[in-house]
């Protein structure tokens, strides 16, 4: 299926500034909620993320 | 009856630099002709990249978006909070995209944690097909097209492996849902229990197979018989010719096949030349859909969608189910070694049930450990 141009040439921009992958450390714009020690904020990430595979 | 579009080569895109790094020269040439998103997976981002959307929407434009779940834990015993807000995640993002379809794991996670764990087995037994059932319909409220579910690669025994196609066959029954069938889990199985193709493909329901998976996986050796390797169904390496040869086996014999899926991990596509691999088998899929195109000529007769109104009522539970799958996530979780974990599940109330634990193998109960082990790190 053909993309557009300019949709493409987001994309490329968008996977060398912007795009994380569950495992990497910065994420964009995490949520977070409230739950941590001693009510902390903590950042809720899916550490081994199943999504990327089944084990 | 209208005439079937055709398979569409798909690959599994979900917004990671480097599956997208790795996809990329195929989404700018025009191959890639749908894509399947693990919806549930972004539940954590407070945000969605414009440019993301816009390639989810390009897809969702022309039917050719599918969505595929990963965390609802479809046979948990309990319901929980969570599945109930991911099916009210799943609602809003169906009013955003126009999904093709919407797929989900059959088994339950280990972990008390939804984000954490592992999908398992359970027995097939009428409670778990009543809870799976009642999961699936609540599925297709949430999201009001095709449901599907994908076996599982895991497996406690020869029987379970045999009767897996049966009972997905009758879960998914009241949805009039389809199958994923996930090659790379059944070459797992295939090699695990040493059953041939032929033999066990005959088992799987192959008119409700609507997607088929190709995959990578791993080999973990086995402390209680070093000579025997178990595959495992971890994402993270190139496509294995055996699988390529399952392939082209089994796409004449699914009538209604629409979406063959090329899935990899990110983690496995950092180097260039795992890119580069990862492209030949798209390429490599790409000519047996291709050639399957040429050579059948296919009505769609089934449009998997629920032919009568589906019950609605309290979401099914069950009690015992739930408490032993507690006990057999803390046991698996927990258990320093395959002797603790079996001596343990002996003296628990899964012994003498219907999850048959006297007839595990040793070699997978060995695995089930491993597997929930590294989860819950």
């Amino acid at each position: 299926m053909k993309l557009p141009k300019a949709l493409l040439g987001a994309i490329l921009v968008g996977i060398t500034v912007q795009t994380t992958g569950c495992t990497q450390e910065e994420l964009p714009g995490p949520r977070t909620e409230q739950g941590g020690e001693k009510g902390k904020e903590v950042v809720k990430v899916p550490d081994n993320c199943t999504a990327c595979g089944m084990g | 009856m209208g005439k079937e579009p055709g398979i569409l080569s798909t690959i599994a895109c979900n917004l990671d630099a480097d599956i997208l790094s790795a996809a990329f020269p195929l989404l700018d040439e025009g191959r890639v002709e749908a894509i399947e998103w693990s919806f549930d997976t972004l539940y954590w981002a407070a945000e969605i990249p414009s440019w993301f959307t816009d390639l989810l929407l390009a897809y969702s434009q022309q039917n050719r978006l599918i969505g595929h779940g990963v965390f609802f834990s479809l046979l948990s015993g309990k319901w929980t909070k969570e599945q109930q807000h991911w099916l009210e995640q799943l609602k809003q993002l169906a009013s955003q995209y126009s999904f093709d379809q919407i797929t989900e794991h059959f088994g339950f996670f280990t972990g008390q944690n939804f984000h954490s764990g592992a999908p398992l087995h359970v027995p097939y037994t009428s409670a778990t097909l009543r809870i799976g059932q009642d999961r699936l319909s609540r599925i297709y409220e949430a999201c009001q097209c095709p449901v599907g579910l994908e076996n599982l690669a895991f497996s406690y025994s020869l029987d379970e492996v045999k009767q897996h196609g049966e009972f997905l066959d009758k879960l998914v029954a009241p949805v009039n849902g389809f199958l994923i069938l996930d090659l790379h889990n059944l070459y797992c199985q295939l090699h695990n229990f040493a059953i041939s193709y032929e033999d066990l493909i005959t088992l799987y329901p192959l008119e409700r197979v609507r997607e088929i998976h190709i995959s990578g996986g791993s080999w973990e050796a086995s402390v209680l018989e070093p000579e025997k390797k178990i595959r495992r169904d971890t994402h993270d390496d190139a496509v294995p010719e055996e699988v390529f040869q399952l392939l082209a086996l089994t796409i004449p014999k699914c009538p209604n096949l629409r979406y063959v899926v090329l899935e990899q991990l990110g983690n496995g596509l950092k180097t260039e030349s795992s890119r580069i691999r990862f492209r030949q088998d798209f390429l490599k899929m790409e000519a047996l859909v291709q050639k399957s195109r040429s050579s059948l000529s296919r009505d769609v007769d089934n449009l998997f969608l629920p032919v009568q109104p589906l019950q609605k009522g309290p979401a099914v539970e069950d009690d015992m189910l739930h408490s032993q799958q507690l006990q057999l996530s803390h046991i698996l979780e927990t258990a320093p070694s395959y002797e603790d974990a079996r001596q343990l599940l002996l003296a628990s109330s899964l012994a003498g049930s219907a999850w048959k634990v006297e007839s595990w193998e040793p070699h997978m109960l060995e695995t089930a450990v491993s597997i929930a082990q590294k989860w819950k790190q």
